[in-house]
Formats: structure tokens, sequence, C-alpha cells
């Protein structure tokens, strides 16, 4: 497991995402620091030339100058700015345009439903994988529930609250979305990796906000054919018990939530 | 008054243009609940419209007679003369504060602290009303002899002036020509 | 001088009843250190309880409580009041030659609300389900009353509302002093840049914290009469509350964050003994900041999928230039200057570096793209901290700087120094390695983590830096109070300071002068010690 979730952290500092979708965010982080850097070394450069030169000597008096107002500098420092925000915002305008793009034809849509404190997944055919975190222990992964998707194909999730906001959050996706009730949240995902990748609720959601954990299996598109073929339509399965439960097509809140 | 005034409603007019662009850009491509959004910047700008086009009123009857504090030449002398009226220490703010706090402690926990929050804030509002009066009365033309003690006594600044032996005929030419 | 002295209580009357708007600022100033100290204890349990993975130093209630009421009175009761009631109430009308506030009784009440406000938020812990735990925003529906029963979550709608009721009279006092009360010749662009900054903030002031106070009534309202504004099962809509309470929300980081700009502004030109650069550039910069303020509330809504992600990205973005303007104009204030590098200025400094950083991943932050990722993780948590961090700086250089004003007495310089060490290792410590616990995927808000997500010594490291933290916070309240007896004897103008607070006595008198220099430029008292170093004209 260890290995598994520990993300690459290279690019400098922030980790590469395993979707297509995350190339965007790589593009603006690239963007973001060939700006962000020099400049920000400008700046300190500049304090840390100011406290060492013009620094208080005793003995090296000196009479401190008067100026104060240089237009031409001013200005450039006002207009440079400007045009690095707006090109940053041109990257940015287009990363998100690319991004957010939602595909008329997905190849699975899956409907994921979160609640105090879990996860429910519902497939296409009324298969369910639901469940909730352990809430004695957080190392307990066997518990939870988990979002199979294959990988390589473009998988559309509709985000659903079935009671507070959540925050349907995967690092390795590099993506948050909100499940906020009476908002309709829809996006892609295409997942380059077939692996296991953690995931969590990551928006305070009460008590045991913490235990709101769940696994993404992203399966080789024919793996997850077979499985798909293999979980009888309408069956539940709950998280932490193996096997196929027998189950019912339903909307209804899975008994696990309110109090 | 004048440059109070432009502040505002330059903040205004800001406000209405990134209002009318916000609402555009809703219309087009926004979600329904950001008309939420949209009310609430109408009534920000609406709220610097009021404040700003009356400073803007209080200029215009001055007729471009700036004030002291207007005057980039304005001596201490031009101001001279009782400021205003400056209140010494009083205890009804601290009971009208402390029947507000009764009365958001209603909302916690029930009608009845807001019973005692209403004894403490209406009898702190009248003796904090009759305590204006009566130094609206002495102020003018005080004289604190005659001024009885025990009683709130307003007290009036009047400009001070100051003393020193430097030179202090800086010309506003010389120091700021930059300025009108 | 031909004031009438009203009697002048003395003891523990004088602080009830006064209407000096020194006195209350005082008030203010101490009240909101006793909350830093009271929130920055609850930073220390929360980074206990996640020095290791699976820790149960507390239960998962109790650490919902400490995040909640930590950010809840940081913001509305420390840094926020701390910056324009505060320093404000006590600088404003000496900085501007005016003898008291506008509103004096008016004044007093303020601070009564504020201080019943922060009251009820901390009494709110005493109460059988605890203090709020919905964390400081309070999304709804989790605050609705059926997954947020009892008094904890009704005493924090009250206790902020009363402090942004306290907020809004300031500002009102505030706003009516510097437009009416200024010195003869203290015209608006002679005021110090404190001033200005502190009326921009009043606006936020008077234009956010209504509208907090209207999405408080609506989810009291909710609470207690059976309303629907946050249920969506009976048609409402919890997305209103996040546009409510950021249509304050955004403002507010403005509303805490400009007048410690103010304050830095004056300790950087004094301590470098120059007039400040680009004086109008930077009135403007404040004023740009206080407009596009309003224009950025959905920022923290990006991932809500409901807000329209272009225009309030450019509009964050946008706020990025003034705030870079106003770096440049503080290093352009120390160029060719005479540094003075007393603990003041070195908090000043301080503030520079740590708000620069946190700059800088507000503008990555800024970018939707960006945000998605990071939107909750600890990045957020370290970029708004180091913001915030620089403001903390910030508030204490202006503790150092005015400290003999307000007691005739200068703080120790050694163990300001050793506070300022300490701090800015401390603050570093605990929040740079959160960056990185955010770009691997920690959430915030959570009081327990998975030991195999690679989080583990990082927050072993933060934790102690939060804990060297605390150290040096401990050691400026240790060096306030044994200052306030044993402190050098400052006289009037200690630091050779250039605005009006620096020609009256120290602590000043009551109604403040006994004789105003000429004001012919922002720095009267340095044109009066310095006509031979006047601001040379010209560019």
């Amino acid at each position: 497991m260890h290995q598994l979730t520990r993300l690459p952290a290279t690019d400098f500092g922030s980790p590469h995402g395993v979707t297509k979708q995350a190339q965007w965010a790589r593009l603006l982080w690239h963007i973001s620091y060939y700006f962000a850097v020099p400049i920000g070394l400008l700046v300190i450069g500049l304090i840390v030339w100011a406290l060492v030169r013009y620094r208080e000597r005793p003995g090296k008096e000196r009479t401190p100058a008067q100026f104060q107002y240089h237009i031409p500098i001013e200005a450039a420092y006002t207009i440079i700015p400007l045009v690095v925000v707006a090109i940053i915002f041109g990257f940015m305008f287009n990363a998100e345009n690319k991004q957010g793009a939602v595909s008329p034809t997905p190849a699975v849509k899956i409907t994921v439903d979160g609640f105090q404190w879990g996860w429910r997944f519902v497939y296409p055919n009324g298969h369910v994988q639901v469940g909730t975190g352990n809430y004695n222990n957080i190392n307990d992964n066997n518990g939870l529930p988990v979002l199979v998707m294959p990988a390589n194909e473009t998988v559309q999730l509709h985000v659903v609250s079935l009671d507070v906001v959540h925050t349907f959050y995967v690092p390795a996706f590099l993506y948050n979305r909100d499940l906020i009730p009476g908002v309709d949240n829809t996006f892609d995902v295409n997942v380059l990796k077939p692996g296991l990748y953690p995931g969590q609720c990551n928006n305070i959601c009460g008590q045991y906000h913490a235990y709101m954990r769940f696994l993404v299996d992203v399966m080789p598109p024919a793996q997850y054919k077979a499985w798909y073929a293999s979980q009888p339509s309408c069956s539940v399965t709950t998280a932490g018990v193996q096997g196929t439960q027998p189950g019912r097509c339903t909307n209804e809140t899975p008994g696990l939530s309110h109090t | 008054m004048k440059v109070e005034s432009r502040v505002i409603l330059g903040a205004f007019i800001f406000l209405t243009c990134l209002c009318g662009v916000y609402w555009g850009a809703v219309a087009v491509h926004g979600h329904a609940s950001e008309r939420s959004g949209i009310a609430m910047l109408v009534f920000s700008f609406s709220a610097y419209f009021l404040l700003g086009s009356y400073l803007l009123l209080q200029w215009k009857r001055r007729h471009g007679v700036p004030r002291p504090e207007d005057r980039f030449d304005a001596t201490q002398d031009d101001g001279a003369g009782v400021i205003d009226y400056f209140p010494s220490a009083s205890i009804w703010p601290a009971g009208l504060g402390l029947g507000a706090i009764f009365f958001g402690m209603a909302l916690v926990w029930g009608l009845w602290y807001a019973y005692i929050g209403g004894v403490l804030a209406i009898g702190s509002i009248i003796g904090w009303v009759t305590e204006s009066d009566y130094t609206m009365d002495v102020l003018p033309g005080i004289d604190p002899d005659e001024v009885e003690l025990g009683h709130d006594v307003a007290s009036g600044a009047t400009r001070p002036h100051y003393h020193t032996d430097v030179d202090h005929s800086l010309s506003e030419e010389v120091v700021h020509p930059h300025h009108h | 001088m031909d004031v009438v002295p009203g009697p002048r209580p003395r003891g523990l009357v004088k602080y009830i009843t006064s209407t000096d708007h020194k006195q209350i600022g005082l008030n203010y100033i101490v009240t909101a250190l006793i909350a830093f100290v009271v929130a920055g204890a609850m930073a220390e349990v929360m980074r206990t309880q996640l020095i290791v993975p699976d820790n149960h130093f507390v239960t998962p209630n109790v650490y919902n409580q400490m995040f909640t009421m930590h950010g809840t009175i940081m913001l509305f009761v420390f840094v926020g009041p701390l910056g324009f009631a505060g320093f404000g109430n006590y600088l404003v009308p000496l900085m501007i030659g005016a003898p008291d506030m506008a509103f004096p009784r008016f004044n007093n009440l303020s601070y009564w609300l504020y201080l019943g406000g922060f009251s009820l938020l901390v009494l709110s812990f005493a109460t059988n389900n605890g203090a709020a735990e919905f964390g400081w925003f309070g999304y709804a529906p989790l605050t609705e009353a059926i997954r947020s029963p009892g008094p904890g979550a009704d005493m924090w709608l009250v206790g902020v509302g009363l402090t942004g009721f306290s907020g809004i009279f300031s500002a009102v006092n505030i706003i009516t002093t510097i437009f009416t009360l200024r010195a003869p010749g203290m015209v608006m662009f002679r005021m110090p840049i404190y001033v200005w900054n502190v009326l921009v903030t009043m606006f936020l002031v008077l234009l956010a914290f209504p509208v907090l106070t209207s999405a408080f009534a609506l989810l009291w309202i909710d609470r207690h009469l059976g309303g629907q504004f946050f249920d969506v099962t009976h048609g409402g809509q919890p997305i209103l509350w996040q546009n409510m309470f950021w249509f304050f929300g955004h403002p507010e980081v403005y509303i805490i964050a400009l007048p410690f700009f103010g304050v830095v502004t004056e300790v950087i030109a004094t301590m470098s003994k120059k007039p400040v650069f680009g004086y109008k550039g930077m009135i403007g910069a404040t004023l740009s900041i206080g407009a596009l303020s309003m224009g950025v509330w959905a920022h923290h809504m990006y991932t809500t999928g409901a807000v329209l992600l272009p225009f309030f990205a450019a509009m964050s973005l946008l706020i990025a230039v003034p705030t870079g303007i106003k770096f440049f104009n503080w290093i352009g204030t120390m160029w060719r200057g005479t540094l003075v590098l007393n603990t003041a200025m070195l908090f000043s400094i301080g503030f520079l570096l740590q708000f620069l950083f946190g700059g800088i991943t507000g503008v990555i932050l800024a970018q939707p793209v960006l945000d998605f990722q990071l939107h909750n993780t600890y990045f957020v948590v370290a970029h708004f901290h180091y913001v915030i961090m620089g403001l903390v700086m910030g508030a204490f250089s202006g503790l150092y700087y005015w400290y003999p004003k307000m007691t005739g007495r200068k703080m120790n310089e050694t163990l300001g120094m050793i506070s300022f060490a300490l701090m800015l290792i401390g603050f570093n410590l605990t929040f740079f390695p959160q960056h990185t616990l955010g770009l691997r995927g920690m959430p915030r808000r959570i009081e327990v983590y998975n030991a195999g997500m690679g989080w583990n010594f990082l927050n072993l490291l933060s934790s102690v830096g939060a804990y060297v933290t605390g150290i040096g916070v401990v050691v400026t309240v240790v060096n306030m109070w044994r200052s306030l007896r044993r402190g050098e004897i400052a006289g009037d103008n200690p630091w050779d300071g250039q605005t009006l607070e620096w020609a009256c006595s120290s602590p000043p008198p009551d109604h403040n002068f006994e004789a105003l220099p000429p004001i012919r430029s922002e720095r009267p008292v340095w044109d009066a010690n310095h006509p031979d170093l006047l601001t040379k004209v010209g560019h």
C-alpha cells in the first residue's frame, strides 16, 4: 500500500496525475513556475540587497535619500505584472476549457453518491459498490468502498450528495469535485495507468469526516469488462465483505447514513 | 469632501461595471445560483452610490469653498475654534452593549433573555440620549467653572497650535509641486 | 490648549466607561492578543493530535471544535479587529490630528459587542454538545439543526454576529472620523498610508459584514423557525450559503490584510528614514485591492461546479497586480535609505518574506485547474497561513513600533529579536512542509490519517514548528508585560517617526495634542525635525 499510494514527488514538487485531464494541471504548474520563481527570486534578492547595502552602520553615517516617485519604474512594475497575469490567464482559460470538457458519449457512466460517512458507486446495470470506513482504525483499508473503472477509456462520473456537502477527491487524479445537494456535477476522467488509488472526502462533513475514504481500482479495459459482466444487475457489494450479495435497485440512502 | 466623494463614487462606478459584466456573463454561461451574487453586487454598488452622492451633495453645498482639512495650504489657525463635542466617560454604552448581548443570548436560549436585554437596552438608550441633550445644552460657549462635577461633562477640543523655533514656512511649491 | 476636561474615572470603571479612543484601542489590542493566545493554544492541540498518524489525543468531535473555533476566533476576534479596531482606534485620530473619534460613546459600544461576541464563542465550549464543529465557513446543510444540534452552533452564530455588528459600528465611526476630523492641511492625499488602508478596510467591512449577518439570520431561521433556505428537500439551496458566506469571506481576507499592509508601510518608512516610495501608487493599489476584492468571492468555490470560472479566475489573478505594486513600493522605500534593523523593522521584513510566499501560492490557487488539484488540501492551509502569519508578523511589528507611544516605554530589544527568530523559524517549519503534504494529497480538517500515505514525517516536522512558534509568541507576550514597568523610557518620538502620532507625548494626553506642527506633506513630524531633509521633488 505504501509504495502504491506514495505519489512521485517531482515536477517542482507537484506529482504527475494519472489521468489524461491532469496534463492541463501539469502545464499550468510549469507556466506558474516559469513566472513565479524568477519574480520571487527577484523580490527576495532586492529585499536582501537593500538590507545588506543600506543597513545603518555605526561610524559610517549616510544621508538617507529622500526621493519619493519614479514614474517609469512604477509604471514598469504595474504593467509587467499585468502582462504576466494576462499570459497566465490565457493558458489557464484554454486548459480549463479542455479539462472541463464533458463527452456526450462516455464509455462508462458511474454515479458517485456521498453520504455521512461513506460512498456508494452505482453502475449502469444497477450494480452498487458501497461502504464506509472503519471508524476504529484509520489504517484498515480492507473495509473501504471500491470504485472500479477501466483505464484508457472515458469514464463519466456523476457526483451526488445524499446529505451534506462532500468532495470527491482522488489525489492521483489531481482533481476535486464537490457533492452539493441541489447542484448537479458531472465530469470525465481518462485514467492512463491501471492501479489502485486512494481517495477521500475533502470537505468537512461531520464527526467521521477523516474516515470517509475509498479506493479507486483502475483495471485494464478487458479486465474491467470481465469484472462488470460478472456483477449481476442490481447486486450490491458491501465493502469489506467478499463476494457479491443479492440486492435491489434502489435510490434510497443506504441505511448507513443518517443518525 | 471632493476627494472623499470621488473615491466612493469611483468605487460605485467600478462595482456597477463589475456587476454588469458579471450579470452578462452569468446570463450566457452561469449557474442559476449565481443570481445571488448579482443581487449582492447590486446592493453593494447601491450602498456606495448612497454614500458617494451624499458626500458629493455636501461638497456642492459648500459652493467650492474647501474645508481647512481639504486645503493644502491651511494652517492650524484656519481651523481655530471648537472642533466638536467629545463626551467623556459614560456607562450607557456598556449598558446598551450588555443589553445587545442578552438579545443575542435570547437567540440561543429563548425569549427570557430578550426581556432582560430589552430592559437594559431601553434604559441605556434613555440614559445615553438624555446625557447627550445635557451636553448639547452646556457646550456652546461653555464655562467649565459652571459645570457641576458628578454629571457627565462633555469636552470640546479646540485646535492646538505648534510652537517651535524651526521655520515651517515650507511653501507648497517647493515640497509638492505636483499637488495643485 | 483649550480643552474642557471631563471627569476621567480610574481603575476598572475607567476600562468600562472610557470614551477615549486610546483607552478603547488598548482594550481592543489586549483582548485581541488574549484571543490570539486562546486560538493559538487550539492550534497546538491540533498539531499535537496530528503529530503521529493514528493519534487519539482528542476525539474527532473535539478536534472539529478546535479547528472551527481556531479559525473563527483568529479571524473574527484576533487578526481583523486588532488591525482595524485595535491599532485603528488608537492610531487613526492621532495620525490625522484629531482629538478623538467622531462618536466616542458609540466606539465604546463597539468594544462591548466585540467582547460579548468573543465571550460567547469561548463559552460555547462549556455547553453540553460543545462548540461549533463544522469549520469556520460552516457550509450548510451540515449546520442545520438536525446535523448540528445544541447551543454551540447558535452561540457561534450569535458570537460572530456580535463581532460583525461591532465591526460595522467601528467602520461607521472610523470613516466619519477620517472624513470630518482631520486637522487643517491634512488633506486626503497627505494621510499616512495606514489611515488610507484602514479607510478602505472600513468600506469593505460596511459591504461585507451585513451580507454575513444576513446569511446568519437565514441560518438561524432555518435552525429555529423551520425555515428552508438551505434545505434542498424543501426547495432550499445550500449553495446560496456558500455564495453569501464568501461574498463576505473574500473581502474579509483584505479586511484583515490591509491594516497590516499599512502598519508595515509606516514601520518601513520610519526605519528607513525615508518617505513612502510611490505614495500615490500605494494608495491606488489599496483602492484597487478594495475594489477588486468585491469580485473574487467564488474563487473559494471553484470545485462546486456552480460558478463562472473564467470571470473569477481573471479577477483573482488581477488582484495580484496591486499587491505586487505594494511589494515594489516597500522595496523602493528601503532603497538608498538608512535601515535601522530593530525588532519592529525585522518583523516587517518577516512580513515581506512570509507574505511574498503566500502571494505566489495565491496566484497558483487562483487558477481553477490547479485549484481542482489543491482545493481543501494542506497546500491551501499552507498558503493562507503564510498570508496570515505574514500579517501576524506585521501585527507584532506594529506592537514593537507603537508600544512606546502607548505606554511611554520601549519593549526589550533582545527579547524581541529572540521572539522574532523563534517565530520566523517556527512559522516556516510549521507551514512549509504543509505545501508538500497538500501536493501529496492530505486533506485539511482530518484528525487521523492513514500511515501509508507518506505524510508522517512532514506532519511531525510541522508539529515541532508549531511548538517553536508558540514559544516565540510567549516571549513577546512576556516582553510586553515586563516592559510595562521595566522598559526603557521612550520619550515622545523614539524612532524619529514621521507621522503625527509622534508629535504628542507618550502616552498622549486626553484629546491628544498639545500642539500640531504645520502639515505640508504626509510626514509633518519629519518635516519639522529635519527641515534639511525634505522629500525630493521630481522623479
